[in-house]
């Protein structure tokens, strides 16, 4: 899965990212929802399948952004 | 970085060098070298030009030779130092400026050995202590009181911490937070790499909160056991923002503290790809990085395990190791040090790929300390250096909150104070030096009185 991002307004829900983007629920990660991620551009972000990144407008929603693995860096091995 | 400059000064000089009854200095050879701080402890070397034999080819070192210290032939070795980021430039303009440089070249530290991965604890927890000025810290009042520090890791354990400190430490389980999908409680997961952080982080700050936010634990779709994914960091620094949200304006105090990172660009998209992270400040993660900083918290990377003597096997980026937010410009890059005050061989060298000059500062890693990982087995990496540089950032906070000294005042106060480990300030090893607590104290001192 991939990262994307939209702009909504102050308090959105998931579905209004989902409607926004042109999405259904089976696209995006609803474990994980939609998140925050700079209140001073209304700009939040959520988790969405590969394929539903790439059916994105680029006019509604930005992305996709990688979501790589994160590892603990210690003890050095 | 240190460097061996090559000259090809009159003869009356080099015969001056080679003779051992006169006294020649750096500055009589290379006086005026623009942008070199020469060394001038260094005296001259003369080095003697490789002649080939008769008919041999001149610009080979495989045929024949003899080597001559004629003072038409010979030339000048002297030392100096040139500042990071400014190498490749100098080097490559130094030349046609001063036509008698013949060559600038690589001084290498010469060690006998590098702590590294794998071997034993040097010092222990104590020491760090006492190098963190601890006591000093907190008779002016610097103990973490009321600071909120945040460990985004494995999850704490804090009846390990509490045992091993031989202290009780608190934690609130309220502001903390734990991803959808993991089972447990903060402050009760099992002993692993979180509980390490979270002693360390402790030390300097013995009276600070610890907040608990496992994201290393997610098994979202994509990860793996002793992993998370970047959107799992997300979440947490969206979370923790409102925890900055909640507190009063005036007294703000949020210290995130980071002892992970990305190894490899094998799940990434390729650099100057607009989704990709390690080189991107527009990445999502780095976006909140930025919202949360502004806000008021100090954020704190380590600056990863990737160093060039003894590096990680699971680092897969081919240089430049510092990437994504454990180089962003709005955060505290850690490297480490051992107790000794040496550069640990692991601690991952800049230029970092968001900011250039990274790590900012280095602090202590492999002491003996939470044991977390066996009785003989230190706290090492840069992530330890992390959290213990953290705990110095919480001791500070205790009474200079975000209004009264704003994020980035603080790394300021932190890079200007600390113990720099070479002649040209900021250097890719060490950053601005390693973190000097009595230097921080007497700073904001200064700072109260003015």
């Amino acid at each position: 899965m991939f990262l994307v991002t939209v702009r909504l307004p102050p308090e959105a829900t998931l579905a209004q990212a989902i409607e926004r983007l042109g999405l259904s629920e089976d696209d995006v990660d609803t474990g994980y929802g939609l998140v925050l991620i700079d209140p001073t551009q209304d700009l939040y972000g959520l988790r969405v399948t590969e394929a539903a990144a790439r059916r994105i407008d680029p006019a509604m929603g930005e992305g996709p952004y990688s979501d790589p693995p994160i590892e603990p860096f210690g003890p050095p091995r | 970085m240190r460097v061996l400059i090559q000259l090809r000064p009159s003869s009356d000089l080099v015969a001056a060098v080679t003779d051992p009854a006169v006294s020649v200095t750096a500055a009589d050879v290379a006086g005026g070298l623009p942008g070199i701080a020469l060394d001038s402890s260094f005296a001259p070397v003369a080095v003697p030009r490789p002649v080939p034999a008769a008919g041999g080819d001149p610009l080979s070192m495989s045929g024949p030779l003899t080597f001559s210290l004629a003072a038409e032939d010979a030339s000048v070795l002297v030392r100096g130092e040139i500042s990071d980021d400014e190498l490749s430039t100098r080097v490559s303009l130094l030349p046609g400026t001063r036509p008698d440089v013949v060559g600038v070249f690589a001084d290498p530290v010469i060690e006998p050995y590098l702590t590294c991965g794998g071997d034993p604890p040097v010092g222990d927890w104590h020491d760090v202590e006492r190098l963190l000025a601890v006591a000093e810290l907190a008779a002016g009042g610097l103990d973490g009181s009321e600071v909120a520090l945040a460990v985004l890791d494995t999850g704490i354990n804090l009846d390990h911490v509490s045992r091993h400190l031989d202290r009780e430490v608190a934690l609130d389980a309220e502001r903390s937070w734990v991803p959808g999908g993991v089972d447990g409680t903060p402050g009760r997961f099992d002993v692993d790499h979180g509980t390490m952080c979270a002693f360390d982080a402790l030390i300097a700050a013995p009276k600070a909160t610890l907040l608990d936010l496992p994201v290393l634990l997610s098994r979202r779709q994509g990860g793996s056991a002793l992993d998370g994914l970047l959107s799992d960091a997300v979440a947490a620094f969206a979370h923790l923002r409102e925890v900055l949200g909640a507190q009063p304006e005036e007294s703000r105090a949020l210290v995130v503290s980071n002892s992970w990172g990305s190894f490899s660009p094998r799940w990434d998209f390729p650099v100057g790809h607009p989704g990709n992270y390690s080189d991107n400040p527009a990445h999502p993660f780095n976006v909140i990085v930025a919202s949360l900083e502004q806000a008021g918290a100090d954020i704190l990377f380590a600056a990863g395990n990737c160093g060039r003597d003894c590096r990680d096997g699971r680092c897969a980026f081919p240089d430049r190791p510092i990437v994504g937010a454990n180089s962003h410009s709005a955060v505290l890059s850690i490297g480490g040090v051992d107790v000794e005050n040496e550069r640990v061989g692991y601690s991952s060298q800049g230029p970092g790929r968001l900011a250039k000059r990274k790590p900012d500062v280095c602090s202590y890693t492999h002491f003996s300390g939470s044991k977390a990982f066996g009785d003989d087995q230190p706290d090492s990496g840069t992530s330890a250096a992390c959290p213990v540089a953290a705990g110095l950032v919480a001791a500070v906070r205790t009474q200079w909150p975000a209004s009264r000294l704003s994020p980035a005042q603080l790394r300021t106060l932190l890079r200007r104070t600390a113990d720099d480990r070479s002649t040209a300030g900021f250097d890719y090893d060490y950053g601005y030096g390693i973190t000097d607590a009595k230097g921080i104290l007497a700073a904001l001192r200064r700072r109260k009185d003015a």
